[in-house]
């Protein structure tokens, strides 16, 4: 399959600290890729030389089949985890060089800017200052200046962090019409939650190397349907205490197990409902947040690395 | 070349877009025409007024020529400048003197010229007046005095001389001051009237380039600090952001520049059509068109050495107060050739001006200067052009190097070795 995007053993160190440490994968066209990783794998890094922002010390990195060069980034969306926007500019003059940069005439850019503007309802607020805008207004201005040139390949960093669950369903919407219309999507979080119900295809990377790569299902089915869900009424403490039971975690209303590879949930089942009043009972495919604990160790939340810090090159 | 021109292009129509930008483009030609109303109202007020003045003279000898003398000077319509009163010195010529001095304060009598009677005292002469700064007619009634007096001394030691033959020969000789430039062409100057015109655009080419330049990192710091640079760079790549931000500047700088240029140019055209410029001279010599094409490119050459710098201190800096210490040493390099100009006006070709004039950072406004007060050799203006031209390529390759590093990180400022490495790297 055409790649989007190619990593070949990526390496980058600032100072001392190896932010990626011989990073390769493959990003398929078409996909909507997950770049997951806890805050600090390296992610943000990663991003940054796929964008040609900053240059790994070693490896090579095509982008849709062809190296980095001016025209190739032309075709490259991107919406950074730390949102920047003029704040003395007018929305549309903003909007307009954001365009502009990316190689479109400025007029072309204002012609396509405007249709966008009315419908996130930006329409009214066009040419009033970026600075007077709420900050989801602002988010969704944002948004607008990284597809207005019809990226092929549209990054994401973190898109949906301090976003009103309003403006993400939108979002949500948007993103799915451009996937459809072709255009590659790589997001790059640490929510898993969120990666789960967009991607089809993941990297999970890890103090700067790739842990597990490849299509969500494939390695869904690589974990096996291990994981039950079980909702009861009683004290199931005990439950975790059982043979076989690798992991249980604690939700408002169920629990969550994870058997040892050999142990079926038959027996999980006669065992619970022998002392317990069982409600529902079903096995699924792993979370990829469980897939993520078991591969690093750690939840994806648990923020024990130090945010990225760049340069001292 | 498409987005270096997109750049320039936001840069340029958002800094028009400013009030200081306005602001700043008519406070100068404000100065300019503000000097030349200044020249325009002492050339009214000082040269065509008569000023009385009236004379006590104790000897009775001295009174008469002194008169005939000052008569000798007239206002734009032949009327005299100085008309004389002679007061009868009465019995005290002090008292009589006493009695008068009424009559000054009143501004009736401009100046009042007591005469004792005794003409080889020291002491024997003396002028009560209130404008005790009015040069001219000190020197107006000095000379007039002194030919007379000379008269009456001659006369009073008993050598046989014509009176008609002795006043030829006491001629108070005075000294006219003129200035010698190239192709021996003369013209009459003087220190003062050379130096306010200079300093004031000198000091206009400090301020543009200071204002101008420092435009550069604030524009830098606040791409940094509101994390648009991410994006930027995620768009074009540093060279040309900096390039692009460095013409785009430049270019408000240059529509500035013309303004002013425009200006001076105006105010000439008018002085020297609709008024009177016998007094002005030297003021509109400093705004001839050569003066102002050369105020131009020296502008242009001055913003291109230092805008670099000052966008590596935006690109090393993440605030504004982090941004004022390091820029000090810049506005240092920009004030010396200010401070200097004082001298140099007075000696525009001694060693000092010349070496100054010839180190890049510091030509743009001792060359500029040196040239608004006489014009150097043509080769050293040359040399100089040269020598800028290098400086800012080496400048502007530095500055890229520390902006491509500076520009994405956040943290603590990286020391001035630090940077100075990342330059040469």
């Amino acid at each position: 399959m055409e790649t989007a995007v190619s990593l070949y053993d990526i390496r980058k160190t600032f100072g001392t600290h190896k932010a990626v440490d011989g990073l390769s994968f493959e990003i398929p066209r078409g996909t909507v890729f997950g770049l997951l990783g806890r805050n600090g794998a390296g992610k943000t890094t990663t991003i940054r030389m796929i964008l040609d922002i900053i240059r790994p010390d070693s490896g090579s990195i095509e982008i849709l089949g062809r190296p980095m060069d001016a025209t190739v980034k032309d075709r490259l969306g991107y919406l950074p985890e730390e949102r920047g926007l003029y704040p003395k500019m007018k929305v549309l003059d903003m909007l307009e060089f954001f365009g502009s940069v990316k190689g479109l005439k400025p007029a072309e850019a204002r012609k396509r800017a405007l249709p966008w503007l009315e419908r996130l309802e930006l329409g009214e607020w066009k040419d009033k200052k970026v600075e007077d805008l709420s900050k989801g207004m602002q988010q969704k201005a944002q948004f607008i200046s990284t597809i207005l040139a019809d990226p092929d390949v549209l990054i994401l960093d973190e898109p949906f962090s301090g976003m009103d669950p309003v403006n993400q369903e939108i979002f949500r919407g948007i993103l799915e019409e451009i996937s459809s219309g072709g255009t590659t999507l790589i997001f790059s979080t640490h929510v898993m939650e969120s990666a789960e119900k967009l991607c089809n295809q993941i990297a999970l990377i890890d103090k700067g190397r790739a842990v597990l790569a490849g299509s969500l299902a494939s390695i869904k089915e690589k974990f096996g349907a291990n994981t039950i869900q079980l909702e009861f009424d009683g004290d199931g403490s005990f439950l975790e205490q059982l043979p076989g039971v690798e992991r249980m975690q604690r939700y408002e209303r169920f629990v969550e197990v994870n058997l040892t590879d050999g142990h079926s949930p038959q027996q999980l089942l006669e065992t619970a409902a022998g002392r317990l009043q069982v409600r529902r009972f079903e096995v699924m495919e792993p979370t990829l947040h469980n897939i993520f604990i078991d591969q690093v160790g750690r939840a994806p939340d648990e923020d024990t690395g130090s945010r990225e810090e760049v340069a001292h090159a | 070349m498409h987005k270096v021109w997109m750049v320039l292009r936001r840069e340029y129509l958002e800094s028009i877009k400013k009030k200081a930008f306005w602001i700043g483009t008519f406070i100068f030609p404000f100065f300019i025409v503000g000097m030349l109303a200044i020249q325009v109202v002492a050339s009214m007020i000082s040269p065509d007024t008569a000023k009385p003045i009236a004379v006590i003279d104790a000897t009775g000898k001295i009174a008469e020529p002194f008169s005939e003398k000052l008569a000798q000077k007239t206002l734009k319509d032949d009327s005299p400048r100085y008309p004389v009163e002679i007061i009868e010195p009465g019995l005290d010529a002090e008292e009589t003197r006493a009695a008068n001095l009424d009559r000054v304060d009143s501004g009736e009598i401009y100046g009042l010229v007591t005469i004792g009677p005794d003409v080889d005292e020291e002491r024997n002469f003396r002028l009560d007046w209130k404008n005790i700064g009015d040069q001219s007619t000190e020197n107006a009634l000095e000379s007039a005095l002194q030919e007379a007096v000379v008269g009456v001394r001659i006369e009073k030691s008993e050598l046989d001389l014509d009176p008609a033959k002795l006043r030829e020969l006491t001629k108070w000789a005075q000294l006219n001051t003129y200035q010698v430039s190239k192709g021996g062409e003369t013209k009459e100057k003087g220190f003062e009237d050379a130096f306010i015109p200079t300093f004031i655009f000198v000091m206009m080419l400090y301020f543009l380039i200071y204002f101008h330049g420092y435009t550069m990192t604030r524009g830098i710091i606040q791409e940094k600090t509101s994390r648009v640079m991410e994006v930027l760079l995620g768009s074009v790549s540093p060279n040309e952001l900096m390039t692009g931000k460095i013409l785009g500047i430049g270019l408000v700088g240059l529509t500035q520049v013309s303004i002013y240029m425009l200006t001076g140019y105006a105010v000439r055209l008018v002085a020297t059509f609709w008024m009177n410029v016998g007094d002005m001279d030297r003021f509109l010599d400093t705004i001839a068109p050569s003066k102002l094409i050369a105020f131009g490119v020296f502008y242009l050459f001055g913003y291109f050495i230092f805008v670099s710098i000052f966008a590596i201190v935006g690109a090393a800096c993440n605030s504004d107060q982090e941004a004022q210490q390091l820029q000090l040493p810049i506005v240092g390099c920009l004030m010396l050739p200010m401070m200097t100009t004082f001298f140099f006006v007075a000696n525009p070709d001694s060693m000092g001006a010349t070496v100054m004039s010839l180190i890049p950072i510091f030509t743009p406004m001792v060359m500029f200067m040196r040239i608004s007060v006489l014009t150097p050799p043509l080769w050293q203006i040359a040399l100089s052009l040269v020598l800028m031209s290098g400086t800012i390529y080496l400048f502007f390759r530095a500055a890229a190097k520390v902006f491509r590093i500076g520009t994405l990180m956040y943290g603590k400022r990286p020391g001035i070795r630090e940077i100075w490495r990342w330059a040469w790297s």
